[in-house]
């Protein structure tokens, strides 16, 4: 037997549960609930209320992505530095995390952040006052962050590590200042882990539902939640026609990050999953 | 070519890392222009003595002196100091042509002494462009660091230490991952630059052959300690003591007793020499270089012996001769080969006997090759 016949298990899965689905989303995308061909479906997608809620999704995966590079590419940098002999205990707790179900952690967020929560009990208790949390795209923002963070991390935490300290030593020879050595050399040299950061960040986040539907108790909508209402809730009778056409927006949208992302990193050297 | 200038003096210089030493109380001076080789085994200090020069690191005591004033206050990247490391540390993420110009891109324009931005451009291609034709490289500008082989990366990593222009070069191992005969090519080429450039070179090894080839002065390092600083011909020819003596080439050590001035006594035989001043019957370490023993006829030689193996070294054989006085196992090189077995005659002329005090203090090194020595 050819030794490609072992990855024939999972070849017949992909076949069934990956591209036959996909060929029936493409097949309702294209057609009415008749059969017929049409374009319609997309045109839907140019009606405001759905475009704001992909401009909306856009944005606050931009804004989630920006935050986790921020947050995270300081804190991997700490991580992967030499003589810290706590790091993989600290990464593992980083991980911790992502080995949790990611709806448990988004209620455990509703618990922290609600009107009548740990947050605001804290607050109430100092003479504050109450803020409200849940329900604004801030919530939401902090609930895609701090789901999606260690994402960022990680890819960064790898490159970082495995960078030669040789390399900052010869920048510093060569007239690096501290600052210098960051921006000219460690920064540029972990582009790659940068760029698979990103992108394990912004697809699942621009993608993502449940998170914004539960910290805004359903007032804010993102892609992901659109095309699970058209799918499910709605009263239309194209409702699968639409949703599909939407999917496949998704789709080009992701393909389209990925082709751009792949232009900065060529070589895959960040490892990337995607 | 070597000028009188003191340009980095190291003053009772000690490093400890946690509870090891690493240096102990090392004295050095480097001249101007000279080209200087920290030779020693593995673990001997003369990394981190570099590294110390270099800022990487800084000296538990001891003073640093670079033209006369503290250099340990000054920062790596304030230093006009450059390194070529171990393993290159080229920046992968720029190609051949922006790693030589790194260092370059980070000066102003008047540092360049040119004014505008445009002309600090042009300085820069025209410095960069000489640099690699000194390594031979012309042509590599736009490859990426990771398309060249590790010979090619070696004359990158010079090149962009070389173009800073600066006072000194440190190198460490920089020749350690290629293949001999590159290596050989290397050590004549770096010579050459050193030469040509007139810069200060502190170069770090292992491999006495390679010290022996380019260094106006070898320091000799083991145990955190320099065990003798002098240029090649004087270490080879008249080595301060034991470890010495067995690093830089081949040696036969041997106990003796020096009788009185110019005869010593060894393997049961006394020697005419050309030492004076050590007294009478006073314990010494005789070291014979291996090609200094002349084989001759069994009746004419001072020792006799019987050939015990031979090998061929290619220039010369290697003959292990056992003698018949003491049963010494002596190592000679000659170029005429004696069968195993035959008995031969051995003769060694006076200024060809090395004699050294014994090793009684805290710097004697005991030789880790047993047999040879009996400290």
């Amino acid at each position: 037997m050819k030794r490609s016949w072992y990855a024939s298990p999972y070849a017949l899965w992909m076949l069934l549960f990956a591209v036959v689905p996909l060929l029936f989303v493409c097949w309702y995308a294209f057609t009415t609930p008749d059969g017929a061909f049409t374009l319609a479906n997309f045109q839907e997608f140019t009606k405001p209320r759905y475009m704001g809620v992909i401009l909306r999704s856009l944005k606050l995966a931009l804004y989630c992505t920006a935050l986790c590079l921020l947050i995270g590419y300081p804190t991997a940098y700490f991580l992967a530095g030499r003589g810290f002999n706590h790091a993989q205990s600290l990464v593992v707790l980083i991980l911790l995390p992502m080995w949790m179900n990611l709806l448990l952690r988004t209620y455990a967020m509703m618990t922290l952040l609600d009107d009548n929560g740990v947050l605001n009990a804290a607050l109430t208790a100092l003479g504050l006052g109450k803020v409200r949390v849940i329900g604004t795209e801030g919530a939401v923002l902090m609930g895609l962050v701090y789901n999606y963070l260690p994402f960022m991390v990680l890819p960064i935490y790898t490159v970082l590590k495995k960078m030669d300290y040789s390399v900052i030593e010869a920048a510093e020879d060569l007239g690096c200042n501290p600052l210098r050595v960051i921006t000219r050399v460690v920064i540029p040299m972990s582009v790659p882990g940068i760029v698979s950061g990103v992108t394990m960040v912004f697809m699942p986040a621009v993608t993502s539902f449940a998170i914004s539907t539960l910290l805004s108790n359903g007032k804010i909508r993102l892609a992901g939640d659109l095309i699970d209402y058209i799918f499910n809730q709605s009263s239309n009778p194209n409702r699968w026609n639409i949703g599909s056409s939407f999917s496949l927006i998704m789709l080009v949208l992701i393909l389209l990050s990925i082709g751009f992302l792949r232009k900065v990193d060529p070589d895959n050297e960040g490892g990337g999953m995607w | 070519m070597v000028q009188d200038t003191r340009l980095i003096e190291l003053k009772g210089v000690c490093k400890n890392f946690g509870d090891t030493q690493v240096l102990r109380d090392v004295d050095l001076y480097i001249r101007k222009c000279e080209f200087i080789t920290l030779l020693g085994p593995s673990g001997c200090g003369k990394t981190t003595l570099l590294r110390i020069i270099g800022g990487f690191e800084m000296p538990s005591s001891g003073e640093v002196l670079f033209e006369g004033s503290d250099l340990t206050v000054i920062p790596p990247y304030k230093r006009r100091i450059n390194t070529v490391f171990q393993k290159y540390a080229l920046f992968n993420h720029l190609n051949v042509y922006d790693n030589i110009a790194f260092g370059l891109n980070l000066k102003t324009p008047e540092q360049l002494g040119v004014k505008t931005k445009a002309e600090k451009k042009k300085e820069i291609e025209r410095r960069v462009k000489r640099m690699l034709r000194l390594v031979k490289m012309d042509g590599y500008e736009k490859r990426s660091t990771d398309a060249l082989s590790g010979g090619q990366q070696q004359r990158i990593a010079i090149a962009r230490a070389l173009v800073n222009e600066p006072e000194v070069l440190l190198l460490d191992e920089p020749l350690g991952a290629l293949d001999l005969k590159l290596r050989k090519e290397m050590q004549l080429e770096l010579k050459a630059m050193q030469q040509q450039l007139g810069i200060t070179f502190i170069y770090v090894t292992h491999d006495q052959e390679e010290a022996l080839t380019m260094s106006d002065t070898i320091a000799v390092m083991n145990g955190g300690r320099i065990q003798q600083i002098g240029d090649p011909k004087r270490i080879y020819d008249e080595p301060k003591n034991a470890f010495v003596a067995d690093f830089i080439g081949e040696s036969n050590i041997l106990s003796g007793t020096m009788l009185q001035d110019e005869l010593v006594e060894f393997s049961g035989t006394e020697f005419q020499c050309v030492d004076e001043g050590f007294g009478t019957n006073a314990p010494v370490d005789v070291v014979i270089r291996p090609e200094d023993i002349m084989i001759v006829g069994e009746d004419v030689g001072m020792l006799t012996g019987t050939v015990q193996s031979v090998i061929f070294k290619g220039v010369h054989y290697e003959m292990m001769i056992k003698g018949e006085s003491d049963g010494t196992l002596w190592k000679v090189h000659s170029t005429t080969m004696q069968p195993v077995g035959t008995r031969v005659g051995m003769t060694i002329v006076p200024y060809n006997i090395h004699i050294m005090r014994k090793a009684t203090t805290a710097d004697a090194v005991p030789v880790s090759d047993s047999g040879k020595e009996e400290a």
